[in-house]
C-alpha cells in the first residue's frame, strides 16, 4: 500500500521553493561559462547599486527641497518617475531576463496562498522593485527631515503606493508572460520594442518640429492625471502639510482602493495560472480551414538561371527572413537611420551640396555602416536553421550551392537597401561626384564580396543557433563576433588606405582604379573559395548538426 | 553482389575514446524490410547516420546501391531517402512549402515537384492546413510530413529513424500501408524503432546492435531459429531481443528493492 503525502504549511512550501531555487543557481555555477556570467551580474550589480544610490540622494535632496519650501505637494512629481520606474522598465527588461517559472511547481501540491504569496514576492524581489523601494524610503527620510510632522502622513500614503505598484507589476508582469509564451506574439512585441527605440531616433527632430503647438494640448491633459496614485501620493502628503487630513485620509483611501482593484485583478490572474492555464506555443486543435491547392505554376520560374538547388535555397532564405521579425525589422533599420543621421547631420555645415554638407566623405562613410549593419548576420548564417540543416548534408547537393543560395540573398538584400540610401542620400543631399561615386561602388564589391568569403567560413566554423523571432537569451557566438569585428576592420582599414592615398596622391580617379582590381581579386578569390568550403563542411558537418539541432 | 542494397564492411565510428559502432558488417538486400535494433546507446544512431552521410566514419567501407559512398556520394544522396533523428525540418516553412524546397534540393522540376507536394500532402491528411507553418504542427504531423519529404523523390532506400514515433494509429495505418507498398516495388527500407511489434509486424530482416557491435543479423524466422534451438520457446521479437542483448540482473533486484512502491 503506498503512502498518502502529508499536506504542508505554506511557510514550510515557500523554504523549500527558496532552496530549490538556490540549489538550481549553486549547480548552474559548476558550468564556467555560468561562472563567468556571475562576474559579470556582480561588477553589473555594482554598477546597478551605485545608480540606484546616487538617484536615492537625488530623491532625497528633492522631497527635502520640497517638504522645506511648503511644496509639499510637488512630491507627486517624485511618485510619478517612482511609478513610471517600476512599471515599465520590467517591461522593457521582460523578453531579455532569465526568469525561473514558478508556475512550473504546480505538479506540487502547492496552495493558492503559498501560491498567491510566492508571486507576490516574486515582484518584491527583483531589482526593479528594490530600487524603488529605497527611492521610496529617500523621500520618505528627505521629507521628514525637513519636517518631521508629515513622516506619518509620508507613512499613510507611501505603505498602499508600494502594495498597489508591487500588485500593479506582476499583474503587468503576468500578461507579458501570457503575452510572450506564444511566438507570434513575441515576435510582434520585439517588432514593436524595436519600432520604439528606432522612433527614438526621431524624437529630437520631432520635439523640435512640434514644441510649440504640442504645449498646449498637454497642458490640457494635465488635470486627467490628477487622479492617479502618484498624484493622489503627493496630494495626500501636501494636503498633511497644510494640516488638512480629511484630504490626506482621502488621498490614501483612493491610493488603496487602486491597491484592492489590481489585487483582485492579480488575484483572478493567478487563480488561472493555479487551475493550469495553457501557455503553450502550439495552437489549440483546429477544424480544417481550407485545403491546398497546388496548381501548376504557368508563369517561368525567375531564378530559372540557376540551379534548383541554389534557386530552393534563396527562395527558402527569403521566407525565412520574411518570418523572422526580428531579423526582417533589422533591414528596416539602415534606411531609417540613414535618414536620422542626415537629418541630425543638416547641423554641420560643409561646401558643396544644397543642405550645406559635403558627400565627398559621408556617402563612403553611411555605405560603410550599411555593410556593417547588414554583413553582421552572414558570420553565422546557419542560426535559424535548426534540424532544418540535416537536409543540406542528406540532400544530394553541394555545400557551394547552399553557401550560393545564401550568399546571393545577403547581396540581394544589401543591394536594395544600398540603392534605397542613395536615393535617400541623393534626395537630402545630393549624389556624390563621380570618382567618389564609382570608389564606392568598386569598394562595395570588394568589401561584401571579401567578407561573403570570410564569413562562409565563420559561419561553418563556429555555429551557434539562435531562436527564431526571439531575443531572449539570443547570444551569437563569441569567436564568430570576433571574426566579424577583425575581418571588417581589415577590409575597413584596406578601403580608408585607398581612399586616403587617392587624397594624398591627387589623383581623383585613383581609388575607383584601386578598388575595382581589389574587387576583381575579392570576386576571384570568393569563386575559388566555394569548392574549398564545400570540402570544409564536409569536414565540419558533425559540429554543425550539433550546433544547430539540440 | 548487385541485390544488396547496402553493405558496411568493418565500419566503425569513434568518439574519442568511445567506440560508438565497432566494425559493423551489414548486409541488407534490395527490397528487404529491415530493422535495425538495439538498446539506447547501442550505436544505431549513428550508424543510420553514417549511412546517410550526416556522419563520417572513422574507418570502414559503405556501399549504397553498388555504390562507394565515400567515392559516389551524390549518386548515393540521390537515390536516397532519409528521416533523421529530429526529422529535419525548416519549422518556419509551410508543408508545402517544405516539400517543394525538398523536390527541388533533389533536382525534380517544378511541374513534378508540385505534382508530388500535392499528392503526398493528401496522402499523408496534411492538406487542411496549407497556410501553417510546420512550427505550429503536432509531432504526429510533422513526423508525417519528414516522411513525404523523404520519399518525394523516389528513393531506392529509405532510412527511417523511429517512423512511427507519436503518430496516430490511423496515421500509421497509412504509412505501413505505405511502406509496404514501397517494399513491394522493390524499395529498401532500413529503419530502427524502439517498439517492436511494429518491427516484428513490418520487417522481414532485423538487425541487433548492443554496444557498438552487430550481434545478429538476419530473417525473423533464422534468428527465431537460432534461439530456439539455444532457450527454448522463444517466439516474440522482444524475446529474441532481450535474449540476444540480455536483460540486465541487476534492473530487476532493484525493482525488488522498491517494495514501498507497491
Amino acid at each position: 500500500m503506498a503512502d498518502v503525502a502529508q499536506p504542508i504549511g505554506i511557510l514550510k512550501q515557500i523554504s523549500l521553493i527558496a532552496g530549490l531555487r538556490w540549489r538550481l543557481l549553486h549547480n548552474n555555477l559548476r558550468k564556467k561559462q555560468s561562472r563567468l556570467d556571475l562576474i559579470g551580474l556582480i561588477v553589473l550589480s555594482l554598477f546597478a547599486a551605485a545608480v540606484v544610490l546616487g538617484l536615492s540622494f537625488a530623491f532625497f535632496a528633492g522631497a527635502y527641497d520640497f517638504a522645506s519650501t511648503g511644496k509639499a505637494g510637488l512630491l507627486a512629481l517624485l511618485f510619478w518617475a517612482i511609478f513610471l520606474w517600476w512599471q515599465v522598465f520590467p517591461i522593457v527588461v521582460a523578453g531579455f531576463g532569465v526568469s525561473f517559472e514558478f508556475r512550473t511547481l504546480l505538479r506540487f501540491p502547492l496552495s493558492f496562498g503559498a501560491f498567491y504569496i510566492m508571486g507576490l514576492a516574486y515582484g518584491l524581489a527583483d531589482f526593479t522593485s528594490l530600487a524603488a523601494v529605497c527611492w521610496l524610503l529617500s523621500i520618505v527620510i528627505g521629507a521628514s527631515a525637513a519636517s518631521l510632522t508629515l513622516l506619518p502622513a509620508l507613512l499613510i500614503v507611501t505603505a498602499p503606493f508600494v502594495l498597489f505598484n508591487v500588485t500593479l507589476e506582476r499583474l503587468l508582469g503576468s500578461w507579458l508572460e501570457r503575452l510572450l509564451a506564444r511566438r507570434r506574439s513575441r515576435e510582434i512585441f520585439f517588432a514593436a520594442f524595436i519600432l520604439l527605440m528606432v522612433s527614438l531616433q526621431l524624437l529630437g527632430p520631432l520635439l523640435n518640429r512640434y514644441e510649440n503647438s504640442a504645449a498646449p494640448w498637454a497642458a490640457r491633459l494635465l488635470p486627467y492625471f490628477a487622479y492617479f496614485p502618484a498624484s493622489l501620493a503627493g496630494r495626500g502628503v501636501g494636503s498633511a502639510s497644510l494640516g488638512d487630513f480629511r484630504g490626506l485620509l482621502l488621498d490614501a483611501c483612493g491610493i488603496s482602493l487602486y491597491a484592492v482593484f489590481f489585487g483582485i485583478l492579480l488575484w483572478l490572474r493567478f487563480a488561472a495560472q493555479y487551475r493550469g492555464e495553457e501557455l503553450a506555443e502550439s495552437p489549440a486543435p483546429q477544424r480544417p480551414i481550407t485545403r491546398a491547392e497546388l496548381k501548376p505554376e504557368s508563369r517561368a520560374d525567375a531564378l530559372g538561371l540557376l540551379s534548383p538547388q541554389v534557386a530552393a535555397v534563396i527562395r527558402k532564405e527569403f521566407r525565412y527572413l520574411l518570418r523572422n521579425g526580428f531579423a526582417a525589422l533589422l533591414l528596416f533599420l539602415p534606411p531609417i537611420l540613414v535618414l536620422a543621421l542626415i537629418s541630425q547631420a543638416a547641423s554641420f555645415r560643409f561646401a558643396g551640396s544644397k543642405t550645406g554638407f559635403s558627400s565627398e566623405f559621408f556617402f563612403p562613410g553611411l555605405v560603410a555602416y550599411i555593410i556593417l549593419i547588414l554583413m553582421a548576420p552572414a558570420y553565422n548564417s546557419f542560426a535559424y536553421e535548426g534540424n532544418g540543416v540535416q537536409t543540406y548534408f542528406t540532400a544530394p547537393v553541394r555545400f557551394r550551392e547552399v553557401m550560393l543560395g545564401k550568399n546571393l540573398v545577403q547581396v540581394c538584400l544589401i543591394l536594395t537597401e544600398l540603392v534605397l540610401c542613395v536615393i535617400a542620400f541623393s534626395y537630402r543631399v545630393r549624389l556624390p561626384l563621380a570618382p567618389i561615386f564609382a570608389a564606392t561602388l568598386a569598394a562595395i564589391v570588394f568589401t561584401v564580396v571579401g567578407q561573403l568569403s570570410i564569413a562562409n567560413w565563420s559561419s561553418l566554423s563556429f555555429p551557434r543557433k539562435l531562436a527564431f523571432g526571439q531575443v531572449h537569451g539570443q547570444r551569437q557566438s563569441g569567436m564568430a563576433v570576433l571574426v566579424a569585428f577583425g575581418a571588417q576592420i581589415l577590409l575597413f582599414g584596406i578601403s580608408s588606405l585607398v581612399l586616403g592615398l587617392g587624397r594624398w596622391t591627387g589623383d581623383r580617379w585613383l581609388p575607383a582604379k584601386a578598388f575595382a582590381l581589389l574587387a576583381a581579386a575579392a570576386v576571384g578569390g570568393y569563386v575559388a573559395s566555394l569548392d574549398a568550403l564545400t570540402a570544409y563542411a564536409e569536414k565540419k558537418k558533425e559540429g554543425l548538426i550539433e550546433a544547430l539541432c539540440r | 553482389m548487385t541485390d544488396l542494397a547496402i553493405v558496411t564492411e568493418k565500419l566503425v565510428r569513434r568518439f574519442g575514446a568511445l567506440t560508438a559502432v565497432d566494425n559493423v558488417d551489414l548486409r541488407v538486400t534490395a527490397g528487404q524490410f529491415f530493422g535495425f535494433l538495439g538498446p539506447n546507446g547501442a550505436g544505431k544512431s549513428t550508424t543510420i547516420k553514417m549511412l546517410t552521410g550526416l556522419l563520417a566514419p572513422t574507418s570502414g567501407r559503405m556501399q549504397l546501391l553498388g555504390l562507394d559512398f565515400s567515392s559516389h556520394t551524390l549518386e548515393v544522396k540521390r537515390q536516397i531517402g532519409v528521416v533523421p533523428e529530429g526529422m529535419g525540418l525548416f519549422e518556419r516553412l509551410t508543408g508545402v512549402e517544405y516539400l517543394h524546397f525538398v523536390g527541388r534540393m533533389y533536382g525534380l522540376d517544378r511541374a513534378t515537384t508540385l505534382k508530388r507536394t500535392g499528392d503526398l500532402l493528401e496522402f499523408m491528411q496534411l492538406a487542411d492546413r496549407p497556410k501553417s507553418m510546420i512550427a505550429d504542427y503536432s509531432h504526429g504531423m510533422q513526423k508525417k510530413l519528414a516522411l513525404a519529404a523523404a520519399v518525394i523523390h523516389a528513393p531506392r532506400i529509405l532510412f527511417l529513424d523511429e517512423p512511427f514515433e507519436g503518430v496516430d494509429a490511423l496515421a500509421a495505418g497509412a504509412l505501413k500501408a505505405l511502406l509496404g507498398r514501397m517494399t513491394a516495388r522493390g524499395v529498401t527500407i532500413f529503419l530502427t524503432s524502439h517498439v517492436l511489434e511494429i518491427v516484428e509486424r513490418l520487417c522481414s530482416h532485423v538487425g541487433i546492435i548492443h554496444q557498438g557491435r552487430l550481434v545478429a543479423q538476419g530473417s525473423i524466422e533464422e534468428l527465431r531459429a537460432g534461439i530456439a534451438g539455444k532457450e527454448g520457446n522463444k517466439t516474440t521479437l522482444e524475446q529474441i531481443f532481450l535474449s540476444i542483448v540480455g536483460q540486465s540482473g541487476a534492473e530487476r533486484a532493484q525493482i525488488e528493492e522498491l517494495s514501498w512502491l507497491t
